[in-house]
Formats: C-alpha cells, sequence, structure tokens
C-alpha cells in the first residue's frame, strides 16, 4: 500500500465542500469524507460525526475544519480533534496525497480519534 | 472551610454555557485554576430531554457534556451535586450549600433557569409536569404509557418537540396555544403555519386558546380552556411555555438583574469581576437590553465570548442567531427572524422531502429556515455574516449549489 489508493480526481471535490469513499474501496471502518479547505488543500477524516448520525462529507469546509451539517461541531481537517459541542470525542484523520491531479489515500489503521 | 484559588475562575452552573466556558479558557491558554459547581450528577447536554432521551433511544450516560476523563484532562475541578447559595463579588467568593466558601479571581454564573409555571389555578398537581431537567424527563417518562392522553400547553420549541416524541411512544396528544402560528417572529407566518400543521398530519390535536384552570379528577386531570370550549381531562400535563432565568445569587450580590442579569458587551455584570453567560444574561449595547437568546448555540459563544473577556483576547466574530429542533422526524434550522425580512422566498415547495426559505431585506439575506436541508440555513448564516449580496432567482433556482452564493 505504500501508493496509497486512488480515490478521487481533484477537481472532483469543490473548494470547501467534500465527497464521501464508501469503506468499501477504502477498507476502513468507516466511509472516509475527502474534504477541501478554500485554500485548496485536501484532507481525510472518518466521515461520520462522532456526535450522531451524520456525514461530515456534506459539511462546510472552512479555514482548516469541517463544521458537521447536522448540529455543527467542527473536527480539525489535519488531525480530527473536535473544536466545539456537542461532538466529545474527535475523529480518526487519514493521511492523503495529491499526485497528478489524483488523490491518493493511505487510511489510518490504528483506528484513534485525536 | 475556605480555600483560595489562584488567578483562577469559579464556574457556577454546568450547562452548555458553563462547560463551554471552562472549555474555551483552557482552549485559549488560561493556565490557573478552573472550578465548575454544580447541582447534578454530572454535566448534561439538555436538548435529548425532550427527544432521544425521553423516547428511550439514548441512556443517561449518553447525555453527558464532556466524558468524565475530560475534566481531569483539562484540569477542571468538577464539584458536583452542590448549589451555590450566596455571592459576595467584591470579595470573588462563593458560598456553597455544603458549608464551603470559594474565592475566585473572576466568577461566571451560568445558572441557567427553570421552566415557567405560569399561575393557572390548579396547576399544582402531580399530573402537572415541565421540562427543564434530567429528573423532569424521567419523571414525565414514568408518565407517558401508551394510550395515555396528554395536553402539552404551549407549541413552541419544548412543546411541540416533545409531542412530537409522545405520539412515537404510544400517546394521544392535544397541543393548545393561543397563537395561530406559534415561532411566527422567527420563521415567518407561511413556514410557522406549515411546521404547526405537521402536528394535525400526525394526528396530535391542535387547540388554539389559552388554558384558565385545571381540575382534579380521580384518575386524571381536567382542562379548561378559554373561549368557551368544553373542558376534556387528560392523564398528564407538560408546561412548556418558557423559561424564568435564575437569578438568586445574582441578586444576593446586588448585581442589576432587570428580568435577567444585565451584562455588557464583554459579558461583566455589574460588578467587573462577575460575569454571566447562557440563559440569565441580558446585554445592554448602546444603551439597548436585549433578551436572552435561551438557545444552546448561544449559550455555547457566550462561554467562548465570556472566555476571551477573562483572557483578554479577542472574542469570536459575532454570527447571526441560529438554532435546530427536531420534530416529527424531520430537522429543522433558522438563523436570524424572518418576520423581520422585506420579502421571502420558498426553495422547493413545502409539499417536498426538503424545503428552505430566505428571507431578503434589498438583496441580503436576513433570516432563513429549512426542513430537511441544514446547509441552506448554513448558507444564509454565513451570507448574513459576511452581508454577501445575493441574486433571490438563484436562491429560490433549487438547481443552485447554494454554496457557490458565497463566493459572490
Amino acid at each position: 500500500m505504500s501508493e496509497g489508493i486512488r480515490v478521487a480526481r481533484l477537481e472532483e471535490i469543490p473548494e470547501g465542500e467534500g465527497i464521501a469513499i464508501d469503506k468499501a474501496v477504502t477498507g476502513t471502518a468507516d466511509n472516509v469524507a475527502l474534504l477541501r479547505d478554500t485554500d485548496g488543500s485536501v484532507w481525510a477524516l472518518d466521515d461520520t460525526c462522532t456526535h450522531e448520525d451524520a456525514s461530515l462529507a456534506d459539511g462546510f469546509v472552512e479555514d482548516g475544519y469541517v463544521e458537521c451539517p447536522l448540529h455543527a461541531s467542527r473536527f480539525c481537517l489535519k488531525n480530527g480533534e473536535v473544536q466545539g459541542l456537542p461532538a466529545t470525542r474527535g475523529t480518526c484523520a487519514h493521511r492523503v496525497e495529491v499526485r497528478d491531479g489524483e488523490v491518493y489515500l493511505y487510511p489510518n489503521t490504528s483506528g484513534g480519534g485525536a | 472551610m475556605s480555600r483560595v484559588l489562584m488567578s483562577g475562575v469559579l464556574i457556577v452552573g454546568g450547562g452548555i454555557a458553563g462547560v463551554s466556558t471552562a472549555a474555551a479558557l483552557r482552549a485559549g491558554g488560561f493556565d490557573g485554576d478552573v472550578t465548575l459547581v454544580d447541582e447534578g450528577e454530572f454535566p448534561y447536554d439538555r436538548p435529548p430531554l425532550s427527544k432521544e432521551y425521553l423516547a428511550g433511544a439514548r441512556d443517561v450516560k449518553q447525555l453527558a457534556l464532556q466524558p468524565p476523563e475530560w475534566y481531569d484532562e483539562q484540569r477542571i475541578q468538577l464539584i458536583n451535586r452542590t448549589r451555590a447559595t450566596a455571592l459576595h463579588g467584591a470579595e470573588g467568593a462563593v458560598e456553597l450549600d455544603s458549608g464551603a466558601v470559594l474565592r475566585a479571581d473572576r466568577v461566571v454564573l451560568a445558572t441557567g433557569g427553570h421552566a415557567a409555571r405560569p399561575p393557572i389555578p390548579g396547576a399544582d398537581n402531580d399530573r402537572v409536569h415541565v421540562l427543564r431537567t434530567l429528573a423532569d424527563a424521567d419523571r414525565l417518562r414514568a408518565a407517558l404509557n401508551p394510550g395515555a392522553r396528554v395536553l402539552v400547553v404551549g407549541a413552541g420549541l419544548i412543546g411541540a418537540e416533545t409531542a412530537s416524541t409522545m405520539t412515537g411512544l404510544g400517546c394521544e396528544v392535544v397541543i393548545a396555544d393561543p397563537e395561530a402560528r406559534p415561532l411566527e417572529p422567527v420563521l415567518g407566518p407561511e413556514f410557522a403555519a406549515w411546521l404547526h400543521g405537521q402536528h394535525a398530519v400526525r394526528g396530535i390535536e391542535t387547540v388554539q386558546q389559552t388554558i384558565t384552570s385545571f381540575g382534579k379528577q380521580p384518575n386524571g386531570i381536567r382542562a379548561y380552556f378559554g373561549g368557551g370550549r368544553a373542558p376534556e381531562d387528560f392523564d398528564a400535563v407538560l408546561l412548556g411555555v418558557g423559561m424564568v432565568p435564575r437569578v438568586e445569587l445574582a441578586k444576593s450580590a446586588g448585581l442589576v438583574v432587570e428580568r435577567g442579569i444585565v451584562v455588557d458587551a464583554r459579558h461583566a455584570s455589574s460588578h467587573p469581576n462577575v460575569l454571566v453567560v447562557g440563559d440569565p444574561a441580558r446585554m445592554r449595547v448602546s444603551g439597548v437590553l436585549h433578551p436572552s437568546a435561551e438557545h444552546w448555540d448561544a449559550a455555547q459563544v457566550d462561554g467562548a465570548r465570556a472566555a476571551a473577556a477573562i483572557l483578554g483576547t479577542a472574542p469570536p466574530p459575532a454570527s447571526a442567531p441560529w438554532f435546530w429542533t427536531d420534530r416529527h422526524g424531520r430537522h429543522i434550522e433558522a438563523v436570524g427572524r424572518l418576520a423581520e425580512a422585506e420579502r421571502a422566498v420558498l426553495r422547493g415547495a413545502f409539499a417536498d422531502p426538503s424545503f428552505s426559505m430566505f428571507g431578503l431585506v434589498g438583496d441580503h439575506v436576513v433570516a432563513a429556515a429549512s426542513v430537511d436541508e441544514p446547509n441552506a440555513v448554513r448558507t444564509a448564516r454565513r451570507l448574513i455574516d459576511r452581508r454577501i449580496p445575493v441574486d433571490a432567482s438563484r436562491l429560490a433556482d433549487t438547481g443552485t449549489n447554494l454554496r457557490t452564493l458565497l463566493r459572490g
């Protein structure tokens, strides 16, 4: 897996938004949200909010954080740490690389939240 | 018994405002003592009390605002099952019902409120409930047997959410509210009428009346309505008619209280070392006294603002008031006040699985509400906060990706 899993083309993810990649593709416990910050950078977190059943890929991505579309808890794109209730637990962050316009995912198999 | 807290902050009340203040102090690098005094077993979240918890879908541990280990990790001393009985602002001293006196550089009052109990004759009856605390929810839940006939007084957020949950538990529910369109100031007439109408769709009878009195019955309670409507018997009654802020401590310290504790823009009360957050705080800015927002998000933001004031850092940027509510399986969000808009733009239709409404003044969004499409309201909140003008026809077009409107 040293080359990672090719999961999307960069142009498929608008800035400020995200897309969810099915766990059948990523081999992770949860689906993975690919999140593109307003500066164009791409990040990956477990897709399901740690509070209730909501997809972080549907949330607003801004200034280093994604905002859950259900109750607006915010998670750090870099490390998955939660900033702001009602969620109390961070989520799992995965490493991504962009090469030649393709997004590669390196799943975090430790499964730990921040 | 007394102790001295060096450069410490003492927070009275472990609701969302108090816990958010503690969290924001640590997040902002505050290194002094932080002590949180709370009456309950542990600080818990209230929104599920009318929904998942009342329905039995979530247990008491899942209500915790923070996991138990969080308090140690954040070096927050939690003093639970304890009530503050007096406040001395000048000394920063708080007397506790345990007999202890705590002193701190700053005291933050996050005392919340209690459910209003209007003086309706006969309301001092065991079958009359309110819903504010965990104990209230447990007591109400015990009355909600399948087939029970329940009267909900007040069709605001608590009343409507609880009525929805009761229906799910198999109760027969009647809602009484004198307003034809509850929540109209926030949602505007059309949206408010549609939302209130959803109760009838779900088999709940809505009665546009006040309650004039209650009467004891051998196996129930009789409600007498205004307007000459015939009285009806119920197994239980829930009063969902608002919140009364808890201001006793503030009064004991001689702070200025006007149906809420008056604070300045930095959350300082009339005593500069005593700050107030959440439901009891009424902010006076440029001579204008504002009502408390009485919403979860506002209480959380208050905590962040009070912490910034204590830390001497810039407050978080102001944002338009926002809330969510869940009823009858629909997730509703609102920002601003639709009744204050010059015109309303509907995106989708009221019969659609999801839709939203935007309120505009000129070409600026001032408010919005949504059903099962929260990102419409999240977009509106950003449009309001950033004062971005919009083309109303693009808002109304369900083919528009709303987020593109934020790019101007």
